[in-house]
């Protein structure tokens, strides 16, 4: 793992210091993953196997719905995680797709592995309280967007708070997880500033 | 009639179930695998043999047909099933727990095995060529997504009086494979009452 690499994974468990010994064990236990524009990072049906870290490109996870449209219910892009987390956990299969909408570079660390984390560096588990406490906001958030905005805010929320590396990937998975038409997302863009 | 609108998330998808019931299967006693429900009827390890003799044909198709397919430049659309291949596929597809039309198996896609001589290494034999050759299929549909799917035909297993295009071939075989596993489901039922009476 490259300094780069290990910068951004450290970014992302913030308040856990390691001694020299303890940072080569834990950068040990990571994988490099490559994914190409559109690959399936873990399919519908299959069970999570990591827990990533992304070093770079966006990712969307997403249900299909009885139609079998993509219903896109996250992204995740540079310094986030990502993964189907509940399959990760209860090691059933999963209901939904992870795919790369870029190219993308993601840090993987085993179920197993990630679980010695908790038991072997007590301090993963104040970062487990802080994220998952972030994830929860997080979700409450959207939820209360998607229930109680119009279009228009939905969509001036979303671009006001979102990365620019997720500006540029096709405008459906934009669309679908602010729960609008892609024609409703294509005026919207052409005609709101933020 | 409704289009059948067809997407390789989709495809894959169902198949990833299939195959998760396929591996649960490989859990089961000998007995439960080897024994049909009555002197008519496939066991399981028959039913499974019958959906590996049927992708044999595809297998070979397929692999004819990806050179010929040019690379897409960009994201994969959904592909619309024609009139008369959309009907061919609902014919198989089971509706809910009932597999409606039923028909006579062709001979060329007959088992060839006697389940009493079934022994363990022979079964384990059928599953490794199960999942073998859906292994393929499935690498197949997730090839397909960065492929040119509308150019190129194959004829289906029953004969070239049906031309399939990829996507309508990966939805005509998924639904004969559903329509095999509600089979599966009707075996095990039916072994259940054959213990309890």
């Amino acid at each position: 793992m490259d300094d780069d690499a290990y910068l951004i994974l450290k970014n992302f468990f913030p308040n856990i210091d390691f001694t020299e010994e303890q940072e080569r064990h834990f950068k040990s236990l990571w994988s490099l993953k490559t994914f190409n524009q559109y690959d399936f990072i873990t399919e519908a049906g299959s069970t999570e196997r990591f827990f990533y870290v992304v070093l770079e490109g966006v990712q969307a996870i997403y249900v299909l719905n009885e139609k079998g449209e993509k219903v896109v219910l996250g992204f995740s892009y540079t310094g986030s995680p990502s993964g189907v987390f509940d399959s990760f956990i209860q090691q059933e299969p999963s209901k939904a797709f992870l795919e790369a909408l870029k190219p993308s570079n993601l840090l993987a660390i085993s179920r197993s592995d990630y679980m010695s984390l908790f038991e072997t560096y007590p301090d993963f588990y104040i970062w487990g309280h802080d994220f998952f406490q972030q994830i929860l906001f997080g979700r409450l958030t959207r939820e209360v967007e998607i229930l109680t905005l119009s279009a228009e805010q939905r969509y001036v929320a979303f671009m006001q708070r979102c990365p620019d590396e997720l500006k540029v990937i096709p405008q459906k998975y934009l669309a679908s997880y602010l729960n609008m038409k892609p024609e409703t997302f294509s005026r919207l863009r052409a005609s709101v500033s933020y | 009639m409704a289009s059948l609108i067809l997407t390789p998330e989709n495809q894959i998808q169902r198949l990833n179930l299939i195959l998760n019931k396929v591996k649960n299967l490989q859990e089961l006693d000998q007995s439960r695998l080897t024994s049909p429900p009555n002197a008519k009827s496939w066991c399981i390890v028959e039913v499974l043999e019958h959906l590996s003799i049927a992708y044999s044909h595809y297998h070979k198709k397929f692999n004819e047909v990806f050179p010929q397919l040019s690379n897409l430049q960009k994201e994969h659309n959904a592909f619309k099933a024609r009139m008369w291949q959309k009907l061919v596929i609902e014919m198989q597809r089971p509706k809910g727990t009932q597999r409606k039309w039923k028909m006579k198996t062709m001979k060329r896609f007959e088992p060839l095995l006697d389940p009493k001589t079934l022994d363990k290494a022979k079964i384990e034999q059928v599953f490794q060529r199960f999942f073998e050759l859906h292994g393929h299929f499935k690498e197949s549909i997730l090839e397909s997504r960065g492929k040119d799917v509308a150019t190129v035909k194959i004829p289906s297993a029953i004969g070239p009086i049906v031309q399939f295009y990829l996507p309508e071939s990966f939805e005509f075989l998924l639904a004969h494979m559903e329509r095999h596993m509600v089979q599966i489901d009707t075996i095990m039922e039916q072994q259940k009452t054959l213990v309890s009476s």
